[in-house]
C-alpha cells in the first residue's frame, strides 16, 4: 500500500510512508493563474510540490494530521487544497446532479483527516468536518474519514 | 461607517474580485478604501483593520472556500473592538451556490467566536468569467453591485434583495440540470477552455497526466 502523510503536527513514524511536513514546508500559495488548465495541462506554475504530487496521485491512502486552527483547516493546508487544482480538468460535468470539475486522473487516493484542536462549539467541530468530507468528495476521493487525533490508531493504518 | 475593503484574490487588481469590490464603491458618496491581502503581510494588515468600525473581505470561492491567502490573514485577526463588524462578499464559478454554503457557515462562527457584528455573506456563482465579458453583459451585475454599495454606504448593511437575487439558484432546478447535461454532451462547454488551450498551444497536451 502507496501511502502519504501530510503533517502538521505530530511525530508519526509510520513505515514506508512519503511524508509531506507542512511544520517545516510553506506551500507556495497559489496565484489563481489557470496555467495549470490552459498552459501546462496538469502542471502547477510552481515547481515546490511536484515530487509531492506524483506521491500524491499514486497513492492508495493520504493521511492528513491537520491542526484546526481558527476553527478550519489552517492557511498553509489551504493552499495545499487549492494547488489541487491541477489533478481535475476545466470541464465541468453535471452528472451527479450538481456543477463540479472533470477528474484528470483515473482514480484517486482514500483519504484520512485526524484533527488537533480545540472548537468553540460542536456546530464548529461540524462546519470543518463538513468542509473536509466536501472538498475531497469534490476531489473523487473514495474512502473519506476525518476525525480527532484521540482516534488515531497507527496499527489500523500500517 | 469607516469600512475597510480586502480584496483576497491572489490575483489582486487583476481579478474577477476586484471588479466586484469596483462596482461594490462605485457609487458610494465617500469609496471605501480597498487593500490587497495579496500584497500584505497579514499580521501588519490584521492589525491596521483594527481602525475600522467594519472589514468587508471580497474573495474568489477556491475548493469550497477562502483561498489559503485568506486563510492565512484569517489566522491573524485579532478579536473585534467594540462594535466592529465583518462581511464578505464571495464571487464563484459555478453557477449554484449552495457550494458556499461551507465557507458561509465557517464565517458566520469566526464572527461570533471573534465578537464581530455578522454582516452576512453574499454570494454570487457563475462569475468566474466577469472579467473577460464585454461590458454590456455585466451591466446588469455591475449595477446590481452598486446597488449593494450604495445601500451598504447608507444602511451598514448588505441589501437582502440583491444578497438573494445573487444567491439563485441555490441549487440547480430539474430543467437546468437537464439543459446542462445536454450542453455537456455536445461539448459545448468545451469550446471556450479549448480556445485558450489553442491559443496557448497547449490543446494536445489538456487530457495529460503528468505526475502518473
Amino acid at each position: 500500500m502507496k501511502t502519504v502523510i501530510i503533517k502538521e503536527y505530530g511525530d508519526f513514524t509510520i513505515p514506508d510512508t512519503y511524508v509531506l511536513d507542512l511544520t517545516q514546508v510553506t506551500v507556495k500559495d497559489c496565484l489563481g493563474c489557470w496555467t495549470c488548465w490552459w498552459k501546462t495541462p496538469g502542471r502547477c506554475v510552481h515547481k515546490d510540490l511536484d515530487e509531492f504530487y506524483t506521491k500524491y496521485v499514486n497513492a492508495d491512502k493520504v493521511i492528513i494530521f491537520s491542526k484546526v486552527t481558527r476553527g478550519f483547516v489552517s492557511g498553509n493546508l489551504k493552499t495545499l487544497f487549492d494547488r489541487s487544482i491541477p489533478h481535475y480538468l476545466p470541464y465541468t460535468t453535471y452528472t451527479t446532479g450538481e456543477t463540479m470539475h472533470v477528474p484528470r486522473y483515473e482514480r484517486y487516493p482514500d483519504v484520512e483527516v485526524y484533527y488537533q484542536g480545540e472548537f468553540a462549539s460542536e456546530e464548529g467541530r461540524k462546519v470543518y468536518e463538513d468542509y473536509i468530507c466536501r472538498t475531497f468528495y469534490q476531489f473523487y476521493f473514495k474512502g473519506i474519514s476525518v476525525k480527532p487525533i484521540n482516534d488515531f490508531c497507527l496499527e489500523e493504518v500500517i | 461607517m469607516n469600512t475597510i475593503i480586502l480584496n483576497g484574490s491572489p490575483k489582486g487588481t487583476k481579478g474577477n474580485s476586484e471588479i466586484f469590490a469596483r462596482q461594490f464603491i462605485k457609487t458610494m458618496k465617500h469609496p471605501c478604501e480597498v487593500k490587497y491581502i495579496a500584497k500584505e503581510n497579514p499580521q501588519q494588515l490584521a492589525e491596521f483593520v483594527r481602525n475600522f468600525d467594519a472589514i468587508i473581505i471580497v474573495m474568489p470561492l477556491y475548493v469550497h472556500a477562502m483561498p489559503g491567502i485568506v486563510m492565512k490573514f484569517i489566522e491573524q485577526l485579532r478579536p473585534a473592538k467594540k462594535g466592529q463588524a465583518i462581511g464578505f462578499i464571495i464571487q464563484a464559478g459555478f453557477p449554484e451556490t449552495a457550494h458556499e454554503r461551507y465557507i458561509e457557515n465557517y464565517l458566520r462562527l469566526l464572527a461570533q467566536e471573534l465578537n464581530y457584528t455578522y454582516l452576512g455573506t453574499v454570494c454570487k456563482g457563475e462569475a468566474a468569467g466577469t472579467y473577460m465579458k464585454p461590458e454590456f453583459m455585466n451591466k446588469k451585475l455591475f449595477k446590481q453591485l452598486n446597488h449593494l454599495g450604495r445601500i451598504y454606504e447608507q444602511t451598514g448593511a448588505f441589501d437582502k434583495g440583491i444578497k438573494e437575487k445573487f444567491g439563485h439558484p441555490y441549487k440547480l432546478s430539474k430543467f437546468q440540470l437537464i439543459f446542462l447535461q445536454q450542453l455537456e454532451q455536445t461539448g459545448i462547454g468545451k469550446i471556450g477552455w479549448h480556445k485558450f488551450l489553442k491559443a496557448n498551444n497547449a490543446y494536445d497536451q489538456r487530457l495529460d497526466r503528468p505526475f502518473l
